[in-house]
């Protein structure tokens, strides 16, 4: 019982050293209180308070003031501190990026329909040069997916200059790697009594190389609207020369490598915002 | 409409294609027809006129010069899809402004972005 109580001689030593210049006398003080309790132990404290103090005694510290300083900062130091916040930093970096990467998988997930997709579908169209296209076409990569018609007076125009963007930023990201799906841009016609292929491939070299035009007949189109869920307008039997507009829905539909769909942007998002999404999504893409 | 034979209120006709389909206008006319819609409506604009369709004869009284510019750049469907859109943004920006005054406040979040359309003051 008696020994745990008592500090041990080197303790002391030390403890006394760096008391020194103030109250080196305190030791004493404080070592006859103990002994008063424990009489026991008078014999070695006597010995302790008279004992010079050896200047050869192991000490942790090299002067008095690093040690001072040592004591009042406790276990704190720049080191320790910076450890903290870099790895609270990384910590908080981490949870974010994974809370954003879920989310986005939700989303992807929700869209995804259980047997047949809910938007989009088999189809068959022409594109701009005349050849047929298929959504076999689209498999393996992203596709961006826009509905419009040539002679549409302001927002298609806008929305492509829009989409034109969109698709230099998603392809000259730095985030990109070798195995980054690439993004095709497609646009289908909501008009295909005036959009022939080659006033689709005039109307699309306007606004950015990469875009692909697809048209067809009014069947297919109406089919192909109904599998993107667009709402269009364009009357079936329209003679030649006749002015008229199309009254349609205006949204990019983004699809994934393997045709469903993941994501709808809107006239509300910027180019950049949309950029964003994009490639949100098709750097999750893992497979 | 002039006695002596002014300028066709018309478009030119359009480019026809490879395929001898009429080609949509290209980005150049598309600036033309908007420039020309831009004029006619700050001519409604001074004029206090709202909507050109139902105030025909006050709109040709006023800005016949703008209007008839305007009719000559844009096609004739154009020309009606605008002077509609006018009208429905006016009454948009009406109740918006009537939902403000009654203390209704913006939600943030996504509306269309400033500058683009239906955001036109």
């Amino acid at each position: 019982m008696s020994k745990s109580i008592i500090p041990s001689r080197r303790l002391l030593t030390t403890f006394s050293q760096s008391l020194r210049n103030e109250n080196s006398r305190s030791i004493d003080t404080q070592c006859c209180r103990l002994t008063t309790l424990r009489t026991q132990a008078q014999q070695s404290c006597q010995s302790i308070s008279g004992r010079p103090f050896s200047t050869t005694t192991i000490r942790p510290y090299k002067t008095v003031q690093e040690q001072r300083s040592r004591y009042r900062s406790g276990p704190f130091s720049w080191k320790a501190g910076l450890l903290f916040l870099t790895s609270g930093a990384g910590l908080i970096y981490y949870f974010r990026s994974e809370k954003a990467r879920m989310e986005r998988k939700r989303i992807a997930e929700a869209t995804k329909g259980v047997g047949r997709p809910k938007v989009g579908g088999p189809f068959t169209l022409t594109d701009q040069t005349g050849k047929p296209f298929t959504d076999q076409d689209m498999r393996g990569k992203y596709s961006l997916v826009y509905f419009g018609f040539s002679h549409c007076p302001d927002i298609c125009p806008e929305e492509l200059d829009k989409m034109a963007q969109m698709i230099d930023l998603v392809s000259t990201s730095p985030t990109r790697t070798a195995s980054t799906p690439s993004l095709l841009p497609i646009f289908i016609t909501c008009d295909p009594a005036r959009d022939t292929p080659a006033v689709l491939d005039a109307y699309l070299s306007e606004f950015h190389p990469a875009l692909i035009g697809l048209t067809g007949t009014w069947e297919q189109i109406k089919d192909i609207c109904k599998k993107y869920r667009v709402y269009f307008s364009t009357p079936s039997g329209v003679k030649k020369g006749e002015d008229y507009l199309v009254d349609h829905s205006i949204y990019f539909y983004l699809m994934d490598p393997e045709g469903d769909f993941v994501e709808a942007i809107g006239r509300q998002h910027s180019p950049q915002q949309a950029a964003t999404i994009i490639l949100g999504h098709v750097n999750d893409w893992k497979k | 409409m002039g006695l002596f034979g002014s300028a066709p209120a018309t478009l030119p006709p359009p480019k026809i294609s490879s395929d001898g389909a009429p080609i949509a206008p290209d980005r150049t006319q598309r600036a033309k027809c908007w420039e020309g819609r831009d004029a006619y409506f700050s001519c409604l604009d001074k004029n206090n006129i709202i909507d050109s369709i139902t105030e025909k004869d006050k709109a040709e009284k006023f800005c016949s010069g703008e209007g008839r510019k305007f009719e000559a750049n844009c096609a004739s469907s154009w020309v009606t899809y605008f002077k509609k859109r006018r009208v429905m943004e006016h009454q948009k920006n009406e109740t918006l402004e009537k939902l403000r005054a009654e203390g209704a406040k913006q939600v943030p979040g996504e509306m269309a972005p400033p500058g683009s359309f239906g955001q036109r003051p």
